[in-house]
């Protein structure tokens, strides 16, 4: 019986760290209106050095235009592996992205940084249209982006 | 004659100036690495590579993927950053439909891009996107594999 109970708590604490090891995270990508078409967006984390870490989504369904988003691109030599189920379609001028995903806590507060890539056809390409680290301080405050992005804000 | 000479002469000059200008890779000869360095780090990244040419000014790789796919990859021989990939052209189209809804959910009113240019995107890619942007409409889509992401993500535009 004693057993039983060890086995059971041992269960437990397993089920309860691993969902405490993964934190619900909401990003909001507000675009600008740049008057052009839909855009395609790379939301991805890098370490504090900028190195490509792995993909958060994608938006945009066509591969063939995902070398667009260059620092993306590049960092994820656009392996199909690395952004399987995470892809949606693009965005439109003047509209607002809400993503929300379980995210290893790990990630947090610990110097890695969320990059958001932006392209709209036949207008230019922005790398790191947003940088901003993912820190708890950081989290429910906007950060401008420099190209078709206007306000980026994550809440956890 | 001698006005047709010259007009003759601008056009190869321009024709010329065109074609350079469409190049996809710029960087300078003394800057590339060996290309052998580039059949390394696709193999390690679990390609299977047939041949490397220089094309346009970058290394135009002939091969398989890491998922087995046939493709056409450029690179820029400086930094190996990937400049383009595409199906092979003598796949058959059908064949291309099938695997690509079987591995992404994609649907394959999206993917009849094999004569377009690279930089055009189709109109029709773009209509309704927004109303899309969940990306649940292809039918189910698989789990993301990639180790960051746990779950499914739930998606809206607003």
């Amino acid at each position: 019986m004693r057993k039983y109970f060890v086995v059971l708590g041992l269960a437990l604490a397993m089920v309860f760290s691993a969902a405490a090891s993964a934190r619900e995270v909401t990003f909001n990508t507000q675009l600008t209106n740049y008057r052009g078409d839909g855009a395609y967006l790379a939301i991805y984390l890098t370490d504090s050095n900028g190195v490509y870490q792995g993909t958060l989504w994608i938006a945009g369904q066509d591969s063939e235009y995902y070398k667009h988003l260059r620092g993306w691109a590049r960092g994820s030599r656009m392996r199909r592996a690395e952004y399987d189920g995470l892809t949606g379609a693009s965005v439109t001028s003047g509209r607002a992205l809400k993503i929300t995903m379980n995210l290893d806590d790990a990630f947090i507060d610990s110097g890695y940084e969320i990059h958001v890539d932006s392209a709209v056809e036949d207008m230019r390409d922005n790398r790191s249209d947003v940088v901003v680290p993912l820190t708890t301080d950081g989290a429910g405050k906007p950060v401008s982006g420099r190209g078709y992005v206007e306000s980026f804000t994550y809440n956890f | 004659m001698k006005t047709t000479s010259i007009a003759l002469g601008l056009s190869i000059f321009l024709l010329t100036g065109a074609a350079a200008a469409d190049d996809d890779c710029d960087d300078p000869v003394s800057g590339w690495q060996p290309r052998e360095n580039l059949r390394q780090q696709l193999e390690a990244d679990g390609w299977e590579v047939y041949r490397i040419k220089v094309d346009d000014g970058c290394y135009e790789v002939k091969g398989r993927n890491e998922q087995g796919r046939r493709v056409e990859a450029s690179f820029a021989p400086s930094d190996f950053q990937l400049m383009e990939m595409e199906g092979e052209d003598e796949e058959d189209d059908d064949d291309r439909r099938n695997r690509y809804q079987g591995n992404s959910g994609w649907s394959p009113e999206n993917d009849d891009d094999d004569d377009r240019d690279d930089d055009e995107r189709e109109d029709d890619d773009d209509e309704g996107r927004g109303d899309n942007a969940n990306g649940n409409n292809n039918g189910p889509k698989p789990m993301p594999s990639n180790g960051i992401v746990k779950g499914r993500p739930s998606v809206s535009v607003q």
